[in-house]
């Protein structure tokens, strides 16, 4: 028992852990993936969109400063095209050019006129510079070369960060330079006029690192090396293709294109916490959605499982109880019908017997008369007597026997008896009329309450009556023993219950006798179960009323308290 | 007056015995018989006025005799010894024509009262036969002549 109470907890654990997984997981596997997916679009759309931004910001500005670069050319281009060298070979000239450049654009800073040899010949702005020979300089050399030349920000002979846009200009045999310096001030502005969210920020590196602009944020100034900038070196792919990555291990996004005519890189960067900050909140959000319904999935997994296995257990006991009850009906049926059998080849013994004690109470009668009666030979009388109670005994033991094979024979009678509207209210106190004398004589009180209410139901009439008889009787033993003449009490009540919106009629008898010994509760209903001395009781009373209750679809219940008393308890169902 | 005749069947030999005795020393004839077939035998030979007839029996059971029984002799009074068990075959004896019926174990007094009721009844219906028959042969004297050549 304990073994298999054992194995059925075990099988309940294994099942509920079944469910459990069950519930937690399967739900958990598409809520998994959808999360998933849905972040995995969300962040490649918002990286895609970064991305996009920061080409077309990086697009967008390239132009810009490229086509600031071609004018600042094409204007000094136009100066050196219009004027001969002779125009130009003044100071007052050179300034009124200068003059001319500054309106057509705030950034020229300066203007300057140089020889072939690369001599400065006339100046104008705010350096004395004049007279000094650039000859070795790397962009004067560059643009006679070249025809003209954007130099990279250098700090030169003013010590100040600039660059020059030079022109070389051939004319009548005659080589001369229109040299223009910019403001990189004003570049600056040009570039650093980029804005994204809080971070982003655009600036120039030549094609060694170096800033040509300085960075918004301040922690980079012009001609500092760009610490990224071995980082992506090797990395960028030249041509008009903006090229974008963000290195690994570094806060910032980069977009990286270089100039064309000019040897220049513009870098756009952003910091990442900046430009994904609708996907770091969207991460956190998802990961506070996705916690908070796991957590739910397996609160409700965990709570649903547990009632889950709560009802298979109440189930299981529902059905053991169930299974308990039908053995026992079945065993009480085949009881019945094997001491139907019994009893029926006992009574075949018994006529013979009782035969034969006829004969020899017939034949003892006619010797003792033979003998000469009892006052002819004392000891002959003795004996005869004796032989007389011999045979009253085996008479006696016969009747005994006969009705215990009754009794046997009426419990396993089948239910062939006919089922007719019982009333109780006019039924008991019939059966009551039956017993009363031997209450009376016992001195016993012997009560009924009947409701007004209580209402009929089917039965047959003889066996309804044998059930309260044997209850009552039962009663009425188990006071005389507690209390003697004196105290006893019977009470037989009867009324109308409601039972999962049934009718029912409850009649109970109950006594303040001795009660019955716990150990012999569940014992009271088997067949030949007796506590009567042998021969007072055939103990087929209680399996008998259980029956017939039974068989008029009723139930029986017992409640006893030792020494206190016994209350037994019959509901049927109301017509 | 005729003394009454009794055929005790049961399939219990002992039974029989003793019995018989019993109901002889009562002062009535007593046949006996260990089944269906040979109570039907005696039956053939004697007169028997009442039968007691244990329903549940080896071979031809108690209804099975009591029909034959009823059928080849209508006069006999038949009474059915039988177990609780058994009460339905009693009421099926009581339907094909027994007199009446005894729950075993019973006491040799019941089962003579009872047979001594049946043939009571018996000579009853007898006297009746005998009276119907005389003023019969009242009406018509020759039928006696006639009876008589046939």
């Amino acid at each position: 028992m304990d073994n298999h109470s054992n194995r059925l907890k075990q099988s309940r654990q294994r099942l509920k852990r079944g469910i459990l997984i069950n519930m937690i997981f399967l739900p958990m596997i598409p809520f998994i993936i959808v999360t998933g997916l849905s972040f995995y679009f969300f962040s490649s759309t918002l990286e895609d969109a970064t991305r996009a931004r920061l080409e077309r910001i990086l697009t967008d500005h390239r132009r810009m400063i490229e086509s600031f670069l071609m004018n600042r050319k094409a204007d000094l281009e136009l100066v050196a095209r219009i004027y001969a060298f002779d125009d130009m070979d003044s100071d007052r000239a050179v300034t009124a050019v200068y003059r001319e450049l500054e309106e057509r654009s705030p950034a020229f800073v300066d203007l300057g006129l140089f020889d072939h040899r690369g001599n400065h010949l006339r100046y104008a702005g705010a350096w004395a510079l004049a007279g000094k020979s650039y000859a070795g300089e790397e962009w004067f050399q560059k643009t006679m070369s070249g025809g003209y030349y954007i130099s990279d920000v250098f700090l030169g002979y003013r010590n100040v960060p600039h660059f020059v846009v030079a022109v070389r200009r051939i004319d009548k045999g005659r080589t001369w330079v229109l040299r223009a310096t910019i403001d990189t001030l004003f570049f600056d502005t040009l570039v650093s006029g980029v804005r994204m969210g809080t971070t982003g920020e655009a600036y120039i590196l030549n094609y060694e690192g170096l800033a040509q602009t300085a960075r918004r944020s301040g922690n980079l100034a012009v001609l500092d090396p760009d610490p990224a900038f071995d980082w992506f070196e090797n990395k960028i792919k030249f041509g008009n293709k903006a090229t974008w990555f963000s290195p690994e291990d570094q806060p910032f996004l980069y977009a990286v294109t270089g100039l064309s005519d000019k040897s220049w890189y513009l870098v756009v960067r952003q910091e990442k916490q900046d430009a994904y900050g609708a996907l770091y909140s969207a991460a956190v959000i998802c990961l506070i959605v996705t916690v908070c319904g796991l957590a739910a999935l397996v609160v409700t997994a965990v709570f649903i499982s547990e009632r889950i296995v709560r009802r298979i257990e109440l189930l299981d006991t529902e059905k053991e109880a169930l299974g308990s009850q039908l053995i026992r009906a079945v065993q009480l049926a085949e009881i019945g019908e094997m001491a139907a059998g019994f009893a029926h080849e006992i009574n075949n013994p018994l006529q013979i017997i009782k035969s034969e004690y006829a004969l020899l109470k017939i034949l003892v009668g006619e010797a003792e008369t033979a003998d000469g009666g009892p006052d002819r030979s004392p000891a002959g009388s003795t004996s005869f007597s004796e032989i007389n109670e011999g045979l009253d005994q085996i008479h006696t033991q016969v009747e005994r026997c006969n009705k215990i094979t009754s009794a046997v024979l009426k419990f396993g009678r089948k239910n062939d008896t006919r089922q007719t509207a019982l009333d109780p209210k006019s039924l008991i106190p019939e059966i009551l009329g039956l017993v009363e004398n031997t209450a009376r004589s016992g001195g016993i009180d012997l009560t009924t309450r009947i409701d007004e209410d209580t209402p009929m139901f089917m039965g047959d009439h003889s066996r309804f009556q044998q059930v309260m008889l044997n209850l009552i009787n039962n009663a009425l033993d188990a006071v005389a023993k507690h209390h003697g003449a004196r105290g006893g009490r019977v009470e037989i009540l009867a009324g109308q219950i409601r039972e999962k919106n049934r009718a029912l009629v409850e009649i109970r008898v109950q006594d303040n006798g001795c009660g019955i010994r716990p150990d012999h509760m569940n014992k009271i209903f088997t067949p030949f179960f007796t506590t009567k001395a042998v021969g007072r009781g055939t103990g087929l009373g209680l399996s008998v009323c259980f029956g017939i209750i039974e068989s008029f679809g009723g139930t029986m219940d017992v409640d006893s308290r030792p020494g206190q008393g016994t209350v037994f308890a019959v509901r049927l169902p109301a017509k | 007056m005729e003394k009454m005749k009794i055929l005790l069947v049961d399939d219990e030999p002992r039974y029989l015995e003793t019995t018989k005795k019993l109901i002889e020393r009562r002062g009535y004839d007593t046949f006996t018989a260990e089944s269906g077939e040979a109570a039907l035998r005696i039956m053939d030979t004697h007169s028997v006025q009442v039968v007691i007839l244990d329903v549940k029996m080896p071979g031809m059971d108690g209804n099975e005799t009591l029909r034959v029984i009823k059928e080849r002799w209508p006069l006999a009074e038949v009474i059915m010894l039988t177990g609780h068990a058994t009460v339905d075959s009693a009421i099926d004896g009581l339907k094909s024509g027994a007199w009446d019926y005894l729950m075993k174990p019973a006491d040799i007094d019941q089962i003579i009262e009872k047979a001594e009721q049946a043939f009571d009844k018996r000579v009853r219906q007898e006297e009746k036969i005998r009276s119907a028959q005389a003023r019969l042969y009242m009406k018509s004297p020759r039928q006696i002549l006639k009876d008589g050549e046939a």
